[in-house]
C-alpha cells in the first residue's frame, strides 16, 4: 500500500534559458506543475507576473487543428485496415523539425481536404434540389406535353394542379352541373391527390376560379421548364448519375490522401509537445529576466529532476519541501505487478486521498478469491486464465486494457483453484471428486465459510482505520472505536458456539461497556455522551447487514454450477444421431461461453461491490486528484 | 368432503401439481422481470448508441445485469424438478411436501420479478452514465447491482429451502 510521497520544487531561472528548461522538463516526464496563476502578484509574489507567450501558442493550436481535420477527413476514406494492436510509428527527435518545417505538404494536403469535403457539400445540395424536382414532375409522367406550353394563349388558359382524391367525383359532376365546357386531363391519381391539367376559355375565369377555391386546387408551376416531363425527368437522372460519377472521382482523390496519413499522424502529435511545451508556461510566473516554476514530483525522482536541470544550465536555483500538513498532493500509487491490476477496481471508485490509505495491496487476496468463488469452475478457470494471458502476451496492450486482462488473468487462476476444492469442472461434464466439498451437498457450512470470509475482510477494514488512526498518533481513538468493537462482535460471535460461550458472553459485556462510555466522548453534555453511547450500538445491525451480504459469494458461485449442469442436460438431450452429437457439441460450447460470460461480469460487479460497500466503507477516504506529469504525451509515435 | 377422502387425497400424488406450480413461479416470474428489465435497459442503451456506436459494447455490460434473476428463477426450477425427478422416475410427493415445494418459488419468483424490473431502471439511468462520462461505468455497475442483492439473497432463501426438503 504505497501512495507515493510527494515533495513539492520550487525552481528560479532565467527567461533566456527558459524553452532548454522547460524541454529538460517534458523529456524528465515526472513532474506536475502547479498553477501559480491565483498566487501571482499576491501574497510573497507581488512582484512576479504570470508568464505566457499567447501568440505563439495560438499559432501552434491553429496548426494542430488544422492537422486535426485533416486526419479525420482521411481517416473516413481510409481503406488500408490497421490491425488491432498496431506498433506505434517510430520518429526521433532528430527528426521533429523535418516534420515541423514541411508546411507545404500539411498546407497542401489540408487544402486538398478542404476542396473536397466543399464540393461534397455543394454535390449533396444539388443532389437535393434534383431529388426534390423528381419528386415534383413523377406524377405528370403519363402527360404528353411541352411544359412551356402550359400557359395562356389568347382565349384559353392551361393550368396543372392537384385536388384531394375524396373530393374528385364532386368536382367532376359540379363542372358538368355548371356547363363550364372545361378540358380536363388527368395525369395520375393517387390515394391522397390526383393530378389534372385543365385548359378552359377565357370567359370563364372567374367561375373557374372560384369552382376551384372551393374544392381546394393545388397550383404547380414549372420555372421556365421545357419539354415534356418524362424528358425532364430522364435529365435530371442523368444529372444524378453524373454527379455520382464525380462523388466518385472526388472519394478516388480523397482515398489518395491516405497517403499522408503516416505523415500527420507523426506531425499531430509532434505539434501536440509542441503545444504542451507553450500551454505550461502560463503556471509560471515571472520578472523582467527570470521565472519562477513550483510543481510536484515524487520524493524518489527528485534528485534526478535536479540532476537534469543542472546539466542544461547552471544558472537557476531548486529546492525541494515536505508537503505541509493540510496540503493535498496529487495521488501516485506505486504497487507490486501483481497488485497493479487491482488498482482500476480503486480508481474506478475513488482515488485515495493523499492523507488516506492505497488498500490495493490489502483488497487484491480479497478482491481475486471472491472473483473465483462466484465462478468456481476449474474449467472455466482454465478458460479465462489462458486466452487473457494470451492477449496479454500476444498483443501486449497497454493502459486500462493491460490493467483489465491482468485482472482476469488472476481471476481465472483463482476461479480454477476454487473449481478444483469445490470439484466443479465445466458444470459437472468431467467428474473429478471434490478436493476439499461440495458445496452443493454441504450448502450450509459453504454459507457458513462466506459469512466467515466476510467478517475476516470486516475486520481487516476495522483494523486499518485503527491504523490510521494509530499512524496519526490518536492510539486511544483506536482503542475505543475499533477495539471495543472487535472485543463485543468477537464476543457475540463467541456466544453461538458453545464451547466458548461463557468467555465470550464477558468479552462482549465489556465491550458493551466500553462503547457506551466512549462513543459519545465528542458531546459536552453527560446525558448525551451516554445517549450516544447506547445508540452507537445500533451499530451492530449494520455489521450484519454487512457479513449477510457476503451470502452473495454462495449463490452466485451456486448459480455457475447449476447454470452448466443445465445446460449440460439440455445438451445431453440432442445427442443419439450423429448431427444430434454435432448439434450437442455446438449447443454446449455456446452454452458454456454464455455462462462464462454472464458469470464473469457477475462476478467482477459483485466482488467490486464487496470492496466498495462493505470493505471501504470501514476505513477508506477518496476524492484524490490523479498525479498528472508534464511530459511527452504521444497518440501516434514513439 | 368427508374423512375417508381427505386421506385418499392425502396419499395420491397431488404434491406433484403444487411442486410444479412452485417451478413455474420461480421459471415464470422471474423469467417475465428480466425480460421487462432488460427490455428497459434496451430502449435507453438504444438512445445512447444513435449518438455514439462506439458505446454498444459498454450498454450491452449493463444491459446484462437484470438478466440474471430470470438464470436464478430457472435454476431453482430446474432444482425442483431434478427434486422431483422430472428428468427421471418421478417421486411420490405428498401434500405438505408439494406445499413446501410450492413455496419454495415464490421468494426467487417475486423477488425476481420485481428487482429485475428496478434493477434495469438502474442500468437505463446508468446508461446515461456512458452517454457524458463513459470512463464512469463502473460506478452505473455497482448501482445496478445493488437492487441485485435482493434477488440473490432470495435465490438463497429458495435454495436453503428446497435443501431442506426431503422426498
Amino acid at each position: 500500500m504505497a501512495i507515493v510521497k510527494m515533495k513539492k520544487m520550487t525552481m528560479i531561472a532565467l527567461q533566456s534559458e527558459k524553452e532548454a528548461l522547460i524541454k529538460g522538463m517534458q523529456k524528465f516526464g515526472g513532474l506536475q506543475v502547479i498553477d501559480l496563476e491565483d498566487q501571482v502578484g499576491r501574497d510573497g509574489f507581488e512582484r512576479l507576473e504570470q508568464d505566457q507567450d499567447s501568440e505563439a501558442a495560438g499559432k501552434i493550436e491553429n496548426k494542430l487543428s488544422q492537422v486535426k481535420y485533416t486526419l479525420d477527413f482521411i481517416k473516413r476514406y481510409d481503406r488500408t485496415k490497421k490491425p488491432l494492436f498496431a506498433a506505434k510509428l517510430q520518429v526521433s527527435e532528430d527528426q521533429y523539425p523535418e516534420y515541423l518545417n514541411d508546411h507545404l505538404r500539411a498546407e497542401s494536403v489540408y487544402e486538398s481536404c478542404r476542396a473536397i469535403d466543399g464540393k461534397f457539400t455543394e454535390f449533396k445540395s444539388v443532389e437535393t434540389k434534383l431529388h426534390n424536382l423528381m419528386a415534383q414532375l413523377s406524377p405528370w409522367l403519363s402527360l404528353d406535353i411541352c411544359l412551356a406550353d402550359v400557359r395562356q394563349s389568347k382565349s384559353t388558359n392551361a393550368i396543372m394542379g392537384f385536388i384531394s382524391t375524396k373530393y374528385l367525383e364532386e368536382f367532376q359532376s359540379a363542372v358538368a352541373a355548371e356547363n363550364m365546357e372545361l378540358h380536363i386531363q388527368e395525369a395520375s391519381s393517387g390515394k391522397e391527390s390526383t393530378y389534372l391539367l385543365i385548359i378552359y376559355h377565357l370567359d370563364r375565369e372567374e367561375k373557374v376560379s372560384q369552382l376551384m377555391k372551393q374544392f381546394g386546387w393545388t397550383k404547380v408551376a414549372w420555372n421556365e421548364m421545357s419539354g415534356t416531363p418524362k424528358a425532364n425527368y430522364q435529365r435530371i437522372q442523368a444529372e444524378l448519375a453524373e454527379i455520382e460519377s464525380k462523388k466518385k472521382e472526388l472519394v478516388r482523390q480523397a482515398e489518395a490522401l491516405a497517403q499522408h496519413r503516416d505523415f500527420l499522424e507523426a506531425l499531430y502529435d509532434i505539434l501536440t509537445i509542441e503545444r504542451d511545451k507553450c500551454t505550461v508556461v502560463r503556471n509560471f510566473g515571472k520578472t523582467e529576466k527570470t521565472f519562477l516554476v513550483t510543481g510536484w514530483v515524487p520524493e524518489k525522482m527528485a534528485e534526478e529532476l535536479a540532476k537534469a536541470m543542472g546539466a542544461i544550465t547552471e544558472k537557476h536555483v531548486i529546492s525541494f519541501a515536505d508537503p505541509e500538513a493540510d496540503e493535498d498532493f496529487p495521488v501516485l500509487l506505486d504497487n507490486p505487478a501483481v497488485v497493479k491490476p487491482l488498482e482500476m477496481i480503486t480508481e474506478q471508485y475513488s482515488l485515495p486521498s493523499p492523507k488516506g490509505l492505497d488498500p490495493n495491496l490489502v483488497m487484491t487476496p480479497f478482491f481475486i478469491m471472491f472473483f473465483g468463488m462466484m465462478v468456481s469452475d476449474a474449467g472455466y478457470g482454465i478458460i479465462i486464465a489462458l486466452i487473457t494471458a494470451f492477449a496479454l502476451y500476444k498483443f501486449k496492450p497497454g493502459g486500462g486494457m493491460k490493467k483489465m486482462l491482468g485482472l482476469l488473468c488472476l481471476g481465472g487462476i483463482s476461479t480454477f483453484l476454487w473449481g478444483v476444492l469445490f470439484g466443479g469442472w465445466f458444470g459437472g461434464l468431467i467428474t473429478i471428486p471434490a478436493v476439499w466439498f461440495d458445496p452443493l451437498k454441504n450448502p450450509l457450512f459453504m454459507l457458513m465459510f462466506c459469512l466467515a470470509l466476510g467478517v475476516v475482510q470486516l475486520y481487516t477494514g476495522m483494523a486499518l482505520q485503527a491504523y490510521k488512526s494509530i499512524r496519526s498518533g490518536r492510539l486511544l481513538d483506536a482503542v475505543f472505536d475499533q477495539g471495543f468493537w472487535y472485543l463485543l462482535l468477537t464476543g457475540l460471535m463467541m456466544m453461538a458456539v458453545p464451547a466458548v460461550a461463557a468467555p465470550g458472553k464477558y468479552m462482549a459485556i465489556a465491550g458493551t461497556a466500553g462503547l457506551i462510555l466512549t462513543q459519545g466522548r465528542s458531546e459536552k453534555n453527560i446525558i448525551k455522551k451516554l445517549v450516544s453511547g447506547v445508540l452507537s450500538l445500533y451499530n451492530v445491525t449494520a455489521f450484519l447487514g454487512d457479513v449477510l451480504s457476503y451470502s452473495r459469494l454462495f449463490a452466485l458461485g451456486l448459480a455457475t454450477g447449476v447454470i452448466g449442469t443445465v445446460i449440460n442436460a439440455m445438451a445431453s438431450m440432442l445427442g443419439g444421431s450423429f448431427f444430434g452429437y454435432i448439434l450437442m457439441v455446438v449447443f454446449m460450447v455456446l452454452g458454456h461461453t454464455f455462462n462464462i460470460a454472464i458469470n464473469v461480469l457477475g462476478a467482477y460487479v459483485h466482488s467490486s461491490r464487496l470492496q466498495y460497500v462493505e470493505f471501504f466503507g470501514k476505513f477508506f477516504e477518496g476524492d484524490g486528484k490523479p498525479f498528472e506529469p508534464f511530459r511527452v504525451n504521444t497518440k501516434y509515435i514513439e | 368432503m368427508n374423512e375417508m377422502n381427505l386421506v385418499e387425497l392425502m396419499n395420491s400424488n397431488i404434491g406433484l401439481y403444487l411442486a410444479f406450480l412452485g417451478s413455474a413461479i420461480a421459471v415464470g416470474l422471474a423469467g417475465i422481470g428480466s425480460a421487462i428489465g432488460v427490455g428497459i435497459v434496451g430502449q435507453a442503451a438504444a438512445g445512447v448508441v444513435t449518438e455514439d456506436p462506439s458505446k454498444f459494447g459498454r450498454t450491452l455490460l449493463l444491459q446484462a445485469l437484470p438478466g440474471t434473476q430470470g438464470i436464478y428463477g430457472l435454476l431453482i426450477g430446474f432444482l425442483i424438478w431434478s427434486k422431483i425427478g422430472v428428468f427421471g422416475t418421478i417421486a411420490n410427493v405428498s401434500l405438505q411436501q408439494g406445499l413446501m415445494l410450492l413455496s419454495v418459488g415464490i421468494p426467487i419468483g417475486l423477488v425476481g420479478f420485481i428487482s429485475a424490473i428496478y434493477q434495469g431502471k438502474a442500468a437505463a439511468a446508468g446508461c446515461a452514465i456512458i452517454a457524458k462520462r463513459p470512463e464512469e461505468l463502473a460506478k452505473g455497475m455497482v448501482y445496478a447491482a445493488m437492487v441485485e442483492t435482493y434477488a440473490v439473497l432470495s435465490l438463497l432463501a429458495s435454495f436453503l429451502m428446497l435443501n431442506g426438503i426431503t422426498l
